[in-house]
């Protein structure tokens, strides 16, 4: 098995779109940590800090894209068969794209972190600790790393969808479009959410909601109380969630004519 | 138990297409085998069950003794394979690839060998995205052969490779098998094979029509046809005809031989008509003639057992 992931983080790493990517993250962070030194006032520098200088958007676009391409890719080279021709079984091939799928994002998330605490040392030395009191009981330091850990899970409920979605279209663009949806569809119906689970509390428990958990990490007062739920509850729908559509996509790769 | 792989009444549908209807073979430890059929016939369709990428719907196939299905690839471990086209990533090298799908680093030797047989020295360290498409083709061929496979299954590999390529390609194959290794090859050209393949099998419409060696299809072929010149062609088929000659339709005049008296009696019969020989020749039926003429056999055989059931 370890053998497999190992091939497929050999395949990602010859690729140039992650070295073009993480320069471009690294770009992105130095943009906003400029922006919050020169305009604290609308780039607060705390939050700035706590959302790691704008890096989770870019990594969750750039994760769904690279999640769809490892399934997609090798129905589009054609070289699915050689994979699965070996003594290998089906789901231990599937297996080992989860894994490396896996590896990457913590790449993403360890890179964007690192450069955080480095943009924080280098600019804002003096204007901003990180063991400034962030409300909650929780320092900036901590909040960042709750928020992180959060979307981190948030992230994985959207890729274990689009694992799905890639291997019943094996076609990266139908599975990188719903990802992107789900993404940002659940910014824009919150409200309809908040006023379905104030009607039905059982409405809670739509893979939606979950997708909240890194904005209740940011302000969990405000969130506790509008979706009625605690974070282990949120814990808990994610693991739950992630384990279905994993499942689901596990179960489509078997089953289908290569 | 000397047989490497054997395939016992396997039926393939894609949904209620059926494409193989009891197909049964064994490969012999050591042969080169050849899977020779039209266009669509099944063969890729064979090849792709075999390796455990399409389920089907009943049969047993075993690789040295050992089942494969689709969740069940253990026994895969003994085979290398070349299913339609090469699947080949463009961001990679030639050696990328060669390295990513060969199992332990000690294969480096092995791998630079298979690279200098097949003569892609020259390119191997590029990416393949220019690769074009017979290089592409030796790749797979190279890739099939990376692990040291026992059974090597080939589809339509002299596809896109020139006169050149297409010698070093069998002469990589025949000292595989000096090794050891057992291949099956599929070709829509029975000509192809021909200095390559021991044993054949014929498929049309998903079924095996025949299972023989080249060399009795060879034999088999044995209808020769001896063409004449004469310095009257119109008397000599009428003479012909006459003395009961097995004659073409050709206008020309060619005489079916039916042994090896033929000749002598034709040329006799002639020469008491008072017809002057101009020339004589053999034509040697050849290998997709009589490819065909199995192929034809067996399409009016099926016709005349559905009319009889209907
Ligand atoms: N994935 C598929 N779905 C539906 N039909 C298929 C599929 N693959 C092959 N077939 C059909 O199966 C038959 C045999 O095809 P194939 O094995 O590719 O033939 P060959 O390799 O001998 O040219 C053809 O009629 C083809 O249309
Ligand atoms: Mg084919």
């Amino acid at each position: 098995m370890w053998t497999l992931v190992k091939q497929e983080l050999f395949k990602l790493t010859r690729k140039t779109s992650t070295w073009v990517s993480s320069f471009i993250l690294i770009g992105i962070q130095f943009l906003f940590a400029i922006l919050s030194r020169i305009y604290p006032t609308t780039f607060i520098p705390a939050n700035m800090f706590e959302s790691l200088y704008f890096a989770r958007p870019f990594i969750t676009f750039y994760m769904i894209a690279a999640t769809a391409t490892i399934i997609t890719m090798e129905f589009q080279y054609g070289t699915m068969k050689q994979v699965l021709y070996r003594r290998y079984s089906r789901g231990q091939i599937l297996v080992s794209k989860w894994l490396a799928i896996l590896v990457y994002s913590l790449y993403w998330y360890v890179i964007s972190t690192g450069v955080t605490l480095l943009l924080r040392a280098l600019l804002f030395r003096h204007s901003l600790s990180i063991h400034q009191n962030a409300g909650y009981g929780d320092t900036v330091f901590t909040r960042g790393l709750a928020i992180s850990a959060a979307s981190f899970v948030a992230l994985w409920i959207i890729l274990s969808l689009v694992f799905l979605l890639a291997n019943v279209f094996s076609n990266s663009v139908a599975a990188v479009s719903v990802g992107i949806i789900g993404y940002f569809g659940t910014f824009i119906v919150t409200q309809l959410l908040t006023m379905l689970i104030q009607k039905w509390d059982w409405a809670k428990w739509n893979p939606l909601t979950m997708m909240l958990y890194p904005s209740m990490m940011a302000r969990p007062g405000y969130y506790q109380t509008l979706l009625n739920m605690q974070s282990w509850q949120m814990l808990l729908g994610s693991v739950v969630y992630i384990a279905i559509f994993l499942s689901l996509g596990y179960n489509v790769f078997c089953r289908r004519n290569m | 138990m000397s047989s490497i792989l054997s395939v016992q009444n396997l039926n393939k549908s894609f949904g209620n297409k059926h494409v193989l209807h009891d197909v049964s073979f064994d490969i012999e430890k050591g042969h080169i085998v050849g899977l020779v059929g039209p266009n669509g016939a099944g063969k890729s369709t064979i090849m792709k069950t075999m390796l455990g990428l399409f389920n089907f719907q009943s049969g047993t196939i075993k690789v040295d003794g050992q089942t494969v299905t689709p969740m069940k690839h253990e026994a895969l471990s003994k085979v290398g394979a070349l299913v339609e086209h090469p699947g080949i990533y463009p961001f990679l090298t030639g050696w990328d690839h060669l390295q990513l799908f060969a199992d332990g680093d000690h294969q480096l030797i092995h791998i630079q060998k298979i690279i200098s047989q097949l003569n892609m020295d020259s390119y191997i360290k590029r990416k393949t995205k220019g690769y074009s498409l017979g290089m592409k083709q030796k790749l797979g061929i190279a890739l099939a052969l990376v692990n040291f496979p026992e059974l090597v299954i080939l589809d339509e590999p002299m596809n896109g490779l020139d006169p050149e390529s297409i010698k070093d390609l069998r002469d990589l194959i025949i000292s595989e098998t000096q090794q050891g290794a057992t291949f099956l090859i599929s070709s829509h050209i029975l000509s192809e094979l021909q200095r390559l393949a021991q044993d054949l099998l014929i498929i049309d419409q998903g079924r095996i029509v025949e299972t023989t060696t080249m060399h009795d299809l060879l034999a088999s072929q044995g209808k020769q046809t001896i063409m004449l010149m004469t310095n009257d062609d119109k008397r000599a088929r009428d003479v012909l005809k006459k003395a009961r000659f097995k004659m073409t339709a050709d206008p020309r005049i060619e005489v079916v031989a039916t042994d090896d008296s033929t000749m002598p009696r034709v040329l006799k019969t002639l020469v008491q008509a008072n017809i002057d020989i101009l020339d004589v020749s053999r034509l040697e039926g050849n290998l997709e003639s009589s490819l065909l003429e199995v192929l034809k056999q067996n399409r009016i055989q099926q016709k005349l057992a559905m009319e009889r059931a209907e």
